[in-house]
């Protein structure tokens, strides 16, 4: 089930909220666990399997790091353990395709497709992926961790571990939650109308973002791509097509984590940001601040820093960049143009540390923002297109490889211009100063409009999202 | 915020959720869209093979959505929204005015040539004489009302291949009202200029237009493209008669069986599918006799539902105009030519049907 769909809307969000808040103060995180876990099994009925052997073997780590807390080995020996198993259950579901692929293309071997024990024979090649795995195994991994640490205190209630693991706002695409920024209020927490108030108000903000926004202009890079396919693409087509992606994926993604963050403060959570304007950054490093927040500082913390980060000198500090940015790139999907979109990041921050420091510091700070914009764009361009000769193709076009304009393009500007307008208004933080220089009053006045606008308009796009006209029934 | 503020934006947010909820709830399921033309997704049944595969959440999704209170509300609102946002393109068609204008999308590769050699091979297959009729869409004809650059599927090349030439007939015309402002077919004008072009190909004497006095069958009808673009603001159409009934009989094989029927089944002009109005809609078989036509002529028309409108003017000069659709009469078509003594048989189609349809084939049969 996704957020931005009518079945949640309409169906699941009012049943889940009637049952959480009728249910005793003790007794919620029980009802937030179980909802939860209709909420994966309703699109993974199979892999709540996956949810429940993922809660055990965490929780019971938990338990061990802190028993041999005085035995620093047997502990460390335990994060390990659980470290493992969350990259192993990755590992499988995510990467098994991609290495077994890799290792044939280089070695010839070729891995078994399926695995015979005990007269049951379990498949292992093109295996489904399970929605959220990558999000949920490190939230997973945080918490081992952040107990030996001791920045979090160790979890003895298996339905409250229950509760962070599967807590179904941030489940499935974030913000990647750290145990320690809700270890506190998994076991306290406030809820209030006002906290209700704020997260509805929210949770409209993000289903405006992604059903309206970015849903709207989805389809320009369809088209573009589309267009690359045909040999008909030019150089204005593919830069209004790599805006179109770059506006697709920052309004679908910060207004999936807005709504989490605001169901979440509907139930009293208090999750971190997750975006903050990356859009309007100045330089490469800035963005990466600014963007998915969440897994910048979990790389941060739980890699980075942990493999020396910057304190190793410039050979180390050189390849514990390109070991992040590696992860990270791959993190996002396993292909290598993920790879590549990893590494182009880390070649671009490398630059900006250590060669073009005094150079941006110098050059006015529109020209930076242009420079970020062309970059992080170029670098969507190899995000979004897993085959590597039809991305070599498209941005070559976007660099001249092409004719520069068509009629179509004539087209297809008219047709989103307005949008594009919207887009970019909306990355900046115009609407936030605009919002808190109204009075009071206008702001009490205009926050139900603008959410029963929001509600209204989505539903209208959700519904006709839907619409799928037979027309030819009738020929 | 104070408490009271936020308990009235708590209770706002819960009743428009919970409020729907309930109104879903309450409604009667629908088994028909009448707006859409379809059948709408029912409440599927439960069962553990079916949750396991996903098969079932994935129903009551479709369900969920298809059963929505105030569907065409909602439709309409988007559209609105899009139309704000300068959109010109909704759901393939496109808003020209007060005209909408589907869009033609460019075929499979390989597939429209498929279709033209099927038709080869049935003229090689017949006795009879064979003749392919394309019918160029709105898109093609009134080009110059798309808004500037839209794309849609270059149609002159196919039409080269057409030998009735209803693209210059129609081109002739092009100012006046010859495709519905809100449907994709023709109307009865339209098909009358078709009617001439293909007449002429077939050796017959041409029809005039002072012989007909048009009927208005309805004054509001809206059509397809109204429910495909979800704009439902545009005036409707006018849908006219223009053949009289007498002096023609028509029978029709809508379960296998033959039965009476009429030229215009007008309880249909009482639903949204106005158009079905002509010979009663789809149906794999149907036969009109003209008894004051006396030289035993007979024309067999391979049709999709263009031909509907058609085929009461062909009426005119045949003894005999049978109609053929492909995707439900599945016996050979030359020996049906063969079995009825049929003289002509015209492969009549719409461009945007000919280059999709993939039951051509059985025309070699």
């Amino acid at each position: 089930m996704i957020f931005s769909s009518l079945t949640f809307l309409f169906a699941y969000l009012p049943l889940t909220l009637v049952a959480y808040f009728l249910t005793p103060l003790r007794w919620r995180n029980l009802t937030l666990l179980l909802v939860s876990l209709f909420f994966y099994g309703w699109g993974e009925p199979v892999y709540i399997v996956i949810m429940f052997l993922s809660i055990l073997i965490d929780y019971t780590h938990g338990l061990l790091v802190e028993k041999y807390r005085d035995n620093d080995k047997k502990a460390r020996w335990f994060v390990a353990q659980s470290v493992v198993f969350n990259l192993l259950l990755l590992g499988f579901f995510k990467y098994w395709d991609f290495l077994a692929d890799n290792l044939f293309l280089l070695t010839g071997l070729s891995l078994p497709a399926s695995l015979t024990l005990l007269g049951v024979t379990i498949p292992l090649r093109n295996i489904p992926l399970p929605i959220g795995i990558s999000f949920f195994t490190f939230q997973t991994m945080s918490y081992t961790i952040d107990v030996y640490r001791r920045d979090a205190p160790v979890q003895r209630n298996i339905i409250s571990f229950g509760a962070f693991v599967t807590m179904f706002p941030q489940l499935i695409a974030g913000p990647i939650v750290k145990y320690k920024t809700v270890a506190e209020d998994l076991n306290h927490r406030v809820h209030s109308t006002e906290n209700f108030a704020l997260g509805a108000r929210r949770f409209c903000v993000g289903l405006a973002k992604k059903v309206l926004l970015a849903n709207s202009i989805g389809a320009l890079w369809d088209a573009q791509l589309a267009a690359q396919g045909a040999g008909t693409l030019t150089a204005a087509g593919g830069w209004m097509g790599l805006l179109a992606f770059g506006f697709q994926i920052y309004f679908d993604f910060s207004g999936y984590s807005d709504m989490a963050i605001g169901l979440g403060q509907i139930f009293g959570f208090r999750f971190n940001e997750n975006f903050d304007h990356p859009y309007l950054s100045t330089s490469a490093s800035e963005f990466w601040r600014r963007w998915h927040m969440s897994l910048t500082s979990w790389f941060r913390e739980y890699l980075y820093i942990p493999l020396g980060g910057n304190r190793g000198g410039t050979a180390k500090t050189l390849r514990n960049i390109l070991i992040v940015w590696f992860c990270t790139g791959f993190w996002h999907g396993a292909s290598w143009n993920f790879i590549l979109w990893g590494l182009y990041f880390a070649a671009w921050l490398i630059l900006e540390k250590y060669a073009l420091r005094n150079v941006l510091e110098k050059t006015p700070a529109p020209l930076k923002h242009l420079y970020t914009l062309i970059v992080v764009f170029v670098g969507w361009g190899i995000f979004a297109m897993e085959d590597l000769s039809v991305c070599g193709a498209y941005l070559a076009a976007c660099f001249g490889g092409a004719p520069l304009w068509s009629a179509v393009d004539g087209y297809t500007l008219r047709s989103y211009a307005i949008t594009f307008v919207i887009l970019i208004t909306a990355s900046t933080t115009l609407g936030v100063r605009g919002w808190a220089r109204l009075p009071e009053k206008a702001q009490k006045i205009l926050t139900p409009i603008l959410m029963a606008l929001s509600l209204l308009v989505c539903t209208a796009y959700l519904v006709d999202g839907s619409y799928n006209p037979f027309l030819y029934f009738r020929f | 915020m104070t408490k009271a503020y936020s308990r009235f934006l708590t209770a706002f947010f819960c009743l428009f959720l919970a409020g729907l909820l309930v109104w879903h709830v309450l409604l009667p399921d629908r088994g028909q869209s009448e707006t859409e033309n379809r059948t709408l997704a029912q409440a599927p049944a439960f069962s553990w093979s079916a949750l396991v595969s996903g098969s079932y959440t994935e129903d009551v999704e479709e369900y969920f959505a298809d059963q929505f209170p105030l569907r065409d509300g909602w439709t309409g609102l988007k559209a609105r929204m899009e139309q704000l946002l300068g959109k010109r393109e909704f759901n393939g068609v496109y808003l020209c005015g007060d005209t909408l204008i589907s869009k033609v999308d460019t075929p499979v590769a390989g597939a429209v040539d498929k279709n033209l050699s099927y038709v080869d091979r049935l003229a090689g297959k017949s006795d009879a004489n064979v003749v392919l009729g394309l019918i160029p869409s709105a898109a093609e004809l009134w080009k110059e009302k798309l808004p500037a650059g839209a794309d849609s599927w270059d149609q002159t090349a196919l039409m080269a291949r057409s030998q009735v030439d209803f693209r210059d007939a129609l081109a002739a015309h092009a100012d006046e009202p010859i495709f519905y402002r809100t449907d994709h077919h023709w109307t009865t004008l339209g098909a009358f200029y078709g009617a001439n072009a293909l007449l002429e190909v077939l050796g017959k004497e041409s029809l005039k237009e002072e012989c007909f006095t048009p009927e208005i069958a309805s004054d509001n009808f809206n059509g397809t493209l109204y429910s495909q673009s979800g704009i439902h603001w545009l005036e409707p159409d006018t849908m006219e008669f223009w053949v009289a009934e007498e002096g023609l009989t028509v029978t029709s094989w809508r379960t296998g069986k033959e039965e009476p029927a009429s030229l215009y089944d007008r309880t249909y002009l009482e639903k949204k599918d106005k158009y079905s109005a002509f010979l009663g809609g789809n149906q794999p078989l149907c036969v009109i006799k003209n008894e004051n036509v006396t030289d035993g002529s007979k024309l067999l028309l391979v049709r999709d539902s263009y031909s509907d409108a058609l085929a009461p003017f062909l009426a005119q000069r045949f003894s005999e105009v049978h109609l053929l659709d492909l995707r439900y009469y599945r016996a050979p078509v030359s020996a049906y030519a063969a079995e009825n003594g049929i003289g002509d048989i015209a492969v009549v189609y719409s461009v945007q049907n000919f280059i999709s349809d993939v039951n051509l084939v059985l025309l070699t049969q």
